[in-house]
């Protein structure tokens, strides 16, 4: 016990957020485009765009995070496919972001009023310039502050990895527990700084919240 | 290599596949009720609590919303013995699902309450009604109509959410998972197929909340 | 909200899209394919002293990670080291995400019929531990008794093969957990084997972990994937070489405070 001051807890754990902000990050961007992508699959109005895009969102929302991280990293890897826990921390993280950003976008672009729709195409623009010249920069707006709100979800969703061995700040945590016996303090740690990670986050989006409330 | 499907290798165990889900299925519901009474006290005290007491629930809510929830398992059921608070798994698993949803539920039924109009509280004072009965005829069947939709899809991430307290041992459907994973080997079959099962309990559990909420919130 | 037909319209669809990647490229002889790229992946325990277990810098360090790096350097190729725990190890052979298992690793039939063992490299007692209150001496006192072990691993399916029907076990998925469960109180005996509940009593001295029986001589194997015979007949002139010329007895006495049993 004596070779781990808390000192030493404290660097080791901090050394460990790095990976949780790694992993925060890949699943956040990576998200947002497959996100963005399925975005307009959705609202495509094309039937067979539409329906397996729901049957994914159904999916990936309707299923723990947990399961989606062991049917990546030990169910598929088992077809020959080889799978880090990396690649199944990411990618699992990466298709359950982008399920909810999807859901969280559509929300605000039905929120664009339909006139805008049928002004759009009275204009004879297609599908894709309507959303990408008048649809998406109204519904932008509004998107942003639920966005941030998720991005806190993300975070937290990484402490998942750690049961398939992914080494981050939830990981380091059970293991430098293991290692000084001092699960009061260790957990105590793991959360503060969990807390500091996602608490600026929650309270920028509550903000923007606020203010996009007003300017209405 | 070349990996062959054998979904059978799960019948010998169906058993703990039913004894898991009714586990989470308890754990959804006990802990739904138990969160939601915990919310409701939380955002009465928050919009009309002395502030001492609107700010501990503050800190308390922020504190939850900004920390995963196997963080919170695992400082309930390994980090609390050392204040001398030893909790069972099943305990623990209960407590940090109430923790958790109570939370969540605390911040939405507040949203509820603001959005209650002004003059609806005036015409209740003005009716000689009490403060309590305000709050619980007024300002509450409102909120809960407003806010039902968003507190229903909480309810499905938190059932969702409770796959984790397989993590301290308590006997829930990933615990069965894991289980027979250990012992036949078959990963990706078990997950796969309780995958499927957690999927139709989140479709069962959203289809329940709306008959209720059909039933029991009007929603105006 | 879909029907039933569409749900399993989807899973047909989404197994059917895995399911053609189960006849990819057949793997070549593991041991060529560890000699041409030069690594070699091992498991280690991440939570199991004095297999292994964390280090101050979180790298592991024991019994089998010494084990790990000297069949390596025997071989002449670099050593990955990927901490596993015991429940995800034998999936990690499986998945092909490490060529060999060197994890305290104790062999059973259950276990024979998945993956191959090669020649014992350290002893292993498995056995039940726990607080000095608690009155056990043997399998049948359990009766009406809670004890924790770590799922998967060779001590928890033995009690749950050998164990009075009243008895509740708790099974933890990790060493971590169960071992946390053990110090914090949540349970006041574990399944385990004799040296890691040494190592528990040697970390935390205010809650040693009282030998109460043993239940199996289990020593430690080398597991490899079914079908390498090349790599297991290497592995087991490597382990043979190792305990002539002394390595093993150095190892133990290195990590488990005491020489190779005479039986070994």
């Amino acid at each position: 016990m004596s070779d781990f001051s808390l000192w030493i807890i404290v660097k080791n754990l901090i050394w460990a957020t790095q990976w949780t902000v790694i992993l925060s990050l890949i699943a956040f961007v990576g998200g947002g485009i497959v996100g963005m992508i399925l975005l307009f699959l959705r609202t495509s109005q094309v039937k067979w765009l539409e329906v397996p895009t729901k049957l994914y969102i159904e999916f990936f929302q309707g299923t723990p995070l947990l399961m989606q991280l062991f049917l990546f990293f030990f169910g598929v890897a088992l077809f020959g496919i080889e799978v880090s826990p990396w690649m199944a921390a990411g990618l699992a993280l990466t298709l359950w972001t982008s399920a909810f950003l999807t859901e969280i976008w559509r929300g605000c672009v039905e929120a664009v009023p339909k006139g805008q729709w049928e002004a759009s195409a009275s204009v004879a623009m297609s599908y894709i310039e309507q959303m990408r010249y008048v649809i998406l920069p109204q519904a932008m707006r509004i998107a942003i502050a639920p966005t941030v709100g998720f991005s806190v979800q993300v975070i937290k969703g990484t402490a998942l990895a750690s049961i398939i061995g992914f080494v981050e700040l939830t990981k380091a945590g059970t293991m430098l527990n293991n290692a000084t016996f001092r699960p009061f303090l260790v957990y105590s740690l793991v959360a503060l700084i969990y807390f500091c990670l996602c608490f600026p986050l929650s309270w920028f989006a509550k903000r923007l919240e606020g203010r996009l409330n007003v300017a209405r | 290599m070349t990996y062959h499907l054998e979904f059978s290798a799960l019948l010998p165990y169906w058993q703990d596949l039913a004894w898991g889900l009714l586990f989470t299925i308890v754990l959804t519901v006990v802990s739904t009720a138990v969160g939601i009474a915990v919310g409701t006290l939380g955002a009465s005290a928050r919009t009309f609590g002395p502030a001492w007491l609107s700010g501990i629930v503050r800190v308390y809510v922020e504190l939850i919303r900004n920390t995963p929830f196997i963080v919170q398992l695992f400082f309930i059921f390994f980090g609390l013995p050392a204040l001398g608070l030893r909790l069972t798994e099943t305990t623990a698993a209960f407590v940090a699902m109430v923790v958790n949803l109570g939370a969540y539920s605390t911040e939405i039924i507040r949203a509820g309450i603001e959005a209650t109009p002004k003059g609806h509280i005036e015409a209740g004072v003005s009716l000689a009604m009490s403060r309590l009965e305000v709050l619980r005829y007024i300002v509450l069947r409102q909120a809960f109509a407003k806010i039902y939709p968003a507190l229903s899809s909480q309810i499905v991430i938190v059932m969702l959410g409770s796959a984790v307290v397989s993590q301290i041992s308590a006997p829930d459907l990933t615990y069965a998972a894991n289980f027979i994973q250990s012992r036949n080997f078959r990963a990706f079959e078990v997950y796969f197929v309780v995958a499927l099962i957690y999927l139709v309990l989140a479709i069962v559990l959203r289809y329940v909340l709306r008959v209720i909420g059909d039933r029991f919130v009007k929603v105006s | 909200m879909f029907t039933r037909v569409t749900m399993s319209g989807f899973a047909a669809l989404l197994l059917a899209s895995i399911v053609g990647f189960a006849t990819g490229p057949a793997r070549a002889d593991a041991l060529a394919d560890i000699m041409k790229a030069k690594v070699i992946k091992i498991a280690v325990p991440q939570d199991f002293a004095p297999f292994g277990s964390a280090g101050a810098d979180l790298k592991p360090q024991g019994l089998d990670v010494d084990m790990a790096n000297y069949i390596a350097a025997k071989l002449g190729v670099k050593a990955e080291i990927i901490a596993v725990t015991s429940a995800n190890r034998i999936p990690y052979l499986q998945t092909h995400k490490a060529d060999l298992v060197i994890s305290s690793l104790g062999k059973n039939a259950e276990r024979e019929k998945v993956i191959d063992f090669s020649a014992a490299y350290a002893p292993f007692f498995s056995g039940v531990f726990g607080a000095k209150s608690v009155a056990v001496s043997k399998m049948t006192d359990l009766a009406g008794k809670t004890i924790g072990a770590t799922r998967g691993a060779i001590e928890e399916q033995e009690i749950t093969k050998d164990a009075p029907k009243d008895t509740t076990i708790k099974r933890f998925e990790d060493n971590n957990a169960t071992i946390a469960a053990f110090v914090s109180g949540q349970v006041d005996l574990i399944a385990t084997g004799n040296v890691v509940a040494a190592a528990i009593t040697e970390k935390n001295p205010s809650r040693p972990a009282v030998t109460k029986f043993i239940m199996k001589d289990s020593p430690c194997y080398v597991g490899l994937n079914k079908n390498e015979p090349a790599l297991l007949a290497k592995v087991n002139e490597i382990i043979a070489t190792a305990k002539k010329d002394g390595t093993l007895n150095k190892f133990s006495e290195k990590w488990l405070k005491n020489p190779l049993p005479a039986s070994f």
